[in-house]
C-alpha cells in the first residue's frame, strides 16, 4: 500500500472525502514522548472509524507515523528536546478520508540520557532488539543467565551479556525469585558534581509490573515502582513500530556524587516485586 | 432483546458511533435493490477469491454470504475493490448446473461492509440440498451448496454435524478442514478463534509456508487490520472449501477480538473506552467475513451474537462466553462469589427459558470454552466462574428438560466428560455430556497426551483425551447423539496429511451420560 499524505484525498476512482476533519489536536511533550490527542471524529450512523493516521509535517514532506484506532497517539522520540509539528486525517469504514486535522506542535523534555554517558547498556530509542535473548526467548534466561546479569561497561557486548527481560520474583519461569541485574563501570576519579540514572523500558507485565530497588556501590538509591505495561515486550522487542502495542516507561532520577567512587562502581536493579520489565536502555550519565 | 447495561464510557462510544445500520442492511438483502452499480467502475479481475459461504441454516432457507475483493491483501482492507456500491445477484438453484433456480435476487456490496453481503433466503424446503452462487459485473462466483435443516415437526429428522474452532493459520495447514469437507455434512458449529489477533512473524510461523508479509507482523487494532487478517485466514482453500460444501453457524470467542477479553476488559494494557473501540472494528470484521444473520451486525461495541435455532430434534443454543462475563477473579472469594456470570445476567435468563420450554428432543449447547470442572487456576473456563455453572447444571438437571450434550472449542484438545449436577460430589447425578473439539491447527502438531493431560484426565466424570489437531464429527436423531473425534497426523509440513478417527461416543436420549462406541 502507497502511504498517503496527510492532504491526499482518497484515491480510488468514484471516491469522496468524509466531511469534515479532526478536530482538538493536541500536543504535549514528555520524556522522550510527543503525546498527541484529539476529539474522536463524529461518525454518522453506523459508520465507523477505521482508523487515525498521524502525521509529522517537516520541510521535507509529511510523515506518516501510525495508524491508530485510538483518539490518541504516543510518538516515541529520542531523548534530545526537539519541537514536532503534527496533523491527523481520520478514515473510516468506507475507506473515505476527513481533511487534516489542524496542526499542532509539541515539545520533548531534555532526558538525562542527553548528557555525556558515563555507562550505558542500549540505545534509547523505544527497541530492545540489540539484547541477548531478544525479542521472545525469555524462557531461556535461567540456563542462559545462571548467576543473572553481571554486564561491565566497555568490554561486555549487550546482544550476549544483557537479557532483553529482567524477570521478578512473580515469574514461574525464573523460579520465583529476586533477580539483580549488575552494570559495572570505571571511574578515573568520583565526580564533583551530580551525575543522572536514566532507565527506559519497551514494556512491562500489563497488571504486575512490580518494582525494583536500585542500588550504587551497596548503597540503595530508591526502589523503583513500574507503570503497568502491555504483557507482550516478552514476544516483541520494538515500540517505535507503527501498530505496536507495547506500552513503554521511563524512570529517571539524580544519582548524588558521593555514591561514586574513583575505580569500579557496581549499580545494580534487584526486581524485589511483581513479574518481568523488558529493557529499552539504561546508562548514567553526565550533564554536558 | 434487552440491552446489556451501558456504562457511562459505553454510552458516550454509542453517541459517538451512532447505532443506526438501516444502511447497511442493503447488504442482506433487506433494503431491496439500491441500484448501487450504475457508476461503479468495472471490476477487471476475478472479486470471488474470498469463495463464497453459508450460515444459519433454517428449515425454509439460510444467509448466504461472499465478499468482493480481486485483490484479498490490499493492506487497506479494502480487497482492492473501488469505493463504490455493487449489486450483487444471487441465485438458489435446486441443481449444480442451475437449471431449476427457485430463489433469486440481489443484495448491495457497501464499502462501509468491506464489500461483503449476507443476503437471507427464505422460502426452501426442509432437509434438501440447494446450490447458490454470485454474479457481479458478469464475474460469476464459486458454486456453494447448502442443505436446509431438517422439518422439525417430524419426530424422526436427523442430521450430520461437525465442530471446529481455532484456525491459527500461522500455526499449520488446514487439512483437517480437507477430511472434514469429505465427510460431507448437513452443517458446521463453529465455536471460536476464527482469526488470532496476534502479529505473525518468524516466532509463530509454524506452517510451511513464506511469511506473509511486513502487513502481518503487527497485532490487528484498526478495522483495515481485522479486514486484512480475516483476507489472510480465508485464502486458504481447505477452508473455503468448507465454506462451500456446508453451512455453518458460528460463535466468536476471543481471538476475534483479543485474548482473553472480559466484556469491556483488555489483559493487555488497553483502557476500557480504547477496548470498546478496538471490540467495535472486530466484531464488524467478524460480521463481514461470515455468513451471520443480520442480527449480528454490531451496534457500535455491541453485537447480538447469541441465539437459538431449531435444527430439526435438536434447540441449538448458540452462546457468547465474552461479551458479558465478569472479568478474571483476583482472588478464590471473587471466584467462588455467588453473583459471578459467565454469559451475563440476560443471556442466562433467555438460555434458561430456552432450555426449559424447549419441544425439542435435545438442547444441544455451541459455545467457546470447557464448561466442565477441571483446575481451580483455569480461570478463563467456566472454572473461573463456578457459581454461573452451577446455575447452568442446576438447570439441565431440572425434570422435563430435554437432555443437553456441549460443544466446546478453546482448548486445543479433544476431550471429553460428563456434566455432574455437582462436581464436588462425584457421586451426584450425570445432567448432561460435553465434547470439547480441538483446532484445526492452533498449536501445531500436537501429540496425543501432553502436559495438560493429567489435569482433564484426573477427574472420575472424565472420558477422553487426545492433543492432536482435528474436529469432531456427529450425528443426531431422536434417540441419540454421537460424536467422533477425527485428527491429522501434522499440520506443520503441508496440508496432505489424512484424517482418521480417535474415538467415538454416543449420548442415549434415555440414559444421561455418554457411551463410547467401540
Amino acid at each position: 500500500m502507497t502511504a498517503p499524505t496527510a492532504n491526499s484525498a482518497a484515491g480510488r476512482p468514484g471516491s469522496g472525502a468524509a466531511p469534515g476533519a479532526v478536530s482538538g489536536l493536541a500536543a504535549a511533550g514528555g520524556l522522550g514522548v510527543v503525546e498527541l490527542t484529539w476529539q474522536p471524529y463524529k461518525t454518522r450512523g453506523a459508520q465507523l472509524v477505521d482508523h487515525y493516521e498521524v502525521y509529522e509535517l517537516t520541510a521535507a514532506g509529511d510523515t506518516l507515523l501510525a495508524r491508530t484506532l485510538f483518539p490518541h497517539h504516543t510518538h516515541r522520540v529520542g531523548p534530545e528536546p526537539l519541537t514536532r509539528r503534527y496533523t491527523v486525517v481520520a478514515v473510516v469504514d468506507s475507506g473515505a478520508r476527513t481533511r487534516p486535522a489542524r496542526a499542532a506542535a509539541g515539545t520533548s523534555e531534555r532526558s538525562l540520557a542527553a548528557g555525556r554517558p558515563v555507562a550505558r547498556v542500549g540505545e534509547f530509542d523505544h527497541r530492545g532488539l540489540e539484547f541477548a535473548l531478544s525479542p521472545n526467548l525469555s524462557a531461556q534466561y535461567p540456563a542462559a543467565f545462571p548467576q543473572d546479569v553481571d554486564f561491565r561497561h566497555g568490554t561486555s557486548d549487550p546482544a550476549r551479556d544483557w537479557c532483553y527481560l529482567h524477570p521478578g520474583p512473580g515469574d514461574a519461569w525464573a523460579g520465583r525469585k529476586e533477580h539483580t541485574f549488575t552494570l559495572r563501570f570505571d571511574l578515573p576519579a568520583a565526580p564533583e558534581r551530580d551525575l543522572g540514572f536514566a532507565l527506559w523500558l519497551i514494556d512491562s507485565h500489563a497488571t504486575a509490573a512490580g518494582t525494583a530497588e536500585l542500588a550504587l556501590n551497596g548503597r540503595v538509591v530508591k526502589t523503583l515502582e513500574f507503570r503497568g505495561g502491555a504483557t507482550r515486550g516478552s514476544l516483541e522487542g520494538d515500540a517505535a513500530r507503527s501498530g505496536s502495542v507495547l506500552k513503554p516507561s521511563s524512570y529517571e532520577l539524580p544519582l548524588a556524587a558521593d555514591l561514586f567512587t574513583a575505580g569500579e562502581n557496581v549499580l545494580t536493579l534487584r526486581k524485589t516485586g511483581g513479574s518481568w520489565i523488558a529493557y529499552d536502555a539504561l546508562g548514567v550519565f553526565a550533564a554536558e | 432483546m434487552t440491552s446489556p447495561p451501558h456504562s457511562p464510557r459505553r454510552r458516550s462510544f454509542l453517541q459517538a458511533a451512532g447505532v443506526g445500520v438501516g444502511a447497511l442492511l442493503a447488504g442482506a438483502g433487506l433494503a431491496g435493490r439500491a441500484g448501487a452499480a450504475g457508476g461503479a467502475p468495472r471490476l477487471r479481475e476475478d472479486p470471488y477469491r474470498l469463495g463464497v459461504a453459508s450460515g444459519e441454516p433454517a428449515a425454509d432457507g439460510a444467509v448466504l454470504w461472499t465478499r468482493l475483493a480481486p485483490d484479498p491483501l490490499a493492506g487497506d482492507g479494502h480487497g482492492g475493490m473501488p469505493r463504490a456500491g455493487y449489486d450483487v445477484g444471487w441465485q438458489v438453484a435446486e441443481d449444480e448446473r442451475f437449471r431449476r433456480v427457485v430463489r433469486a435476487g440481489s443484495a448491495v456490496a457497501l464499502p462501509e461492509l468491506g464489500h461483503s453481503v449476507h443476503p437471507q433466503v427464505r422460502g426452501l424446503r426442509p432437509g434438501r440440498q440447494y446450490f447458490y452462487r454470485f454474479r457481479t459485473q458478469g464475474h460469476t462466483s464459486p458454486v456453494g451448496r447448502f442443505r436446509t435443516a431438517p422439518d422439525p415437526r417430524s419426530a424422526r429428522g436427523s442430521f450430520r454435524f461437525a465442530t471446529a474452532s481455532c484456525q491459527a493459520w500461522y500455526h499449520g495447514y488446514f487439512s483437517a478442514y480437507r477430511d472434514l469437507a469429505a465427510q460431507d455434512p448437513d452443517v458446521v458449529f463453529f465455536l471460536g478463534d476464527y482469526i488470532y489477533e496476534y502479529g505473525i512473524t518468524a516466532a509463530n510461523m509454524w506452517r510451511s509456508a513464506p511469511l506473509p508479509g511486513a502487513r502481518h507482523e503487527i497485532e490487528t487494532n484498526t478495522l483495515a487490520d481485522y479486514r486484512v487478517r480475516y483476507a489472510l485466514f480465508k485464502s486458504d482453500p481447505d477452508l473455503q472449501a468448507v465454506h462451500a460444501a456446508a453451512p455453518w453457524i458460528l460463535t466468536p470467542d476471543d481471538h476475534e477480538v483479543q485474548n482473553d477479553y472480559s466484556d469491556e476488559k483488555s489483559y493487555y494494557g488497553l483502557s476500557e473506552e480504547d477496548f470498546l473501540l478496538r471490540r467495535a472494528v472486530a466484531y464488524r470484521a467478524f460480521y463481514e467475513n461470515c455468513p451471520l444473520p443480520a442480527l449480528a451486525l454490531a451496534h457500535g461495541p455491541d453485537a447480538r451474537l447469541h441465539r437459538r435455532l431449531r435444527y430439526g430434534p435438536a434447540s441449538l443454543h448458540v452462546l457468547d462466553a465474552r461479551q458479558y462475563r465478569d472479568p478474571k477473579p483476583a482472588d478464590a472469594a471473587e471466584q467462588h462469589a455467588p453473583g459471578r456470570t459467565m454469559l451475563g445476567a440476560e443471556q442466562e435468563r433467555w438460555l434458561y427459558h430456552g432450555l426449559r420450554t424447549s419441544d425439542a428432543r435435545w438442547n444441544l449447547l455451541l459455545q467457546q470454552v470447557g464448561l466442565v470442572r477441571v483446575t481451580e487456576n483455569r480461570v478463563d473456563q467456566w472454572d473461573g466462574y463456578p457459581a454461573a455453572r452451577q446455575r447452568l447444571l442446576d438447570v439441565l438437571g431440572e425434570p422435563g428438560v430435554p437432555p443437553a450434550v456441549v460443544f466446546t472449542g478453546d482448548c486445543h484438545r479433544s476431550i471429553a466428560g460428563d456434566l455432574l449436577a455437582d462436581f464436588a460430589d462425584p457421586g451426584s447425578p450425570v445432567v448432561g455430556s460435553e465434547f470439547l473439539g480441538t483446532s484445526i491447527a492452533s498449536d501445531g502438531d500436537g501429540a496425543p497426551t501432553d502436559n495438560y493431560t493429567k489435569d482433564w484426565m484426573q477427574h472420575p466424570w472424565m472420558r477422553f483425551y487426545d492433543g492432536r489437531r482435528g474436529y469432531v464429527l456427529g450425528h443426531a436423531d431422536a434417540d441419540a447423539v454421537t460424536a467422533e473425534y477425527r485428527a491429522v497426523p501434522y499440520v506443520r509440513a503441508d496440508n496432505r496429511a489424512a484424517g482418521f478417527t480417535l474415538d467415538r461416543f454416543l449420548v442415549a436420549h434415555d440414559r444421561p451420560g455418554m457411551q463410547k462406541v467401540s
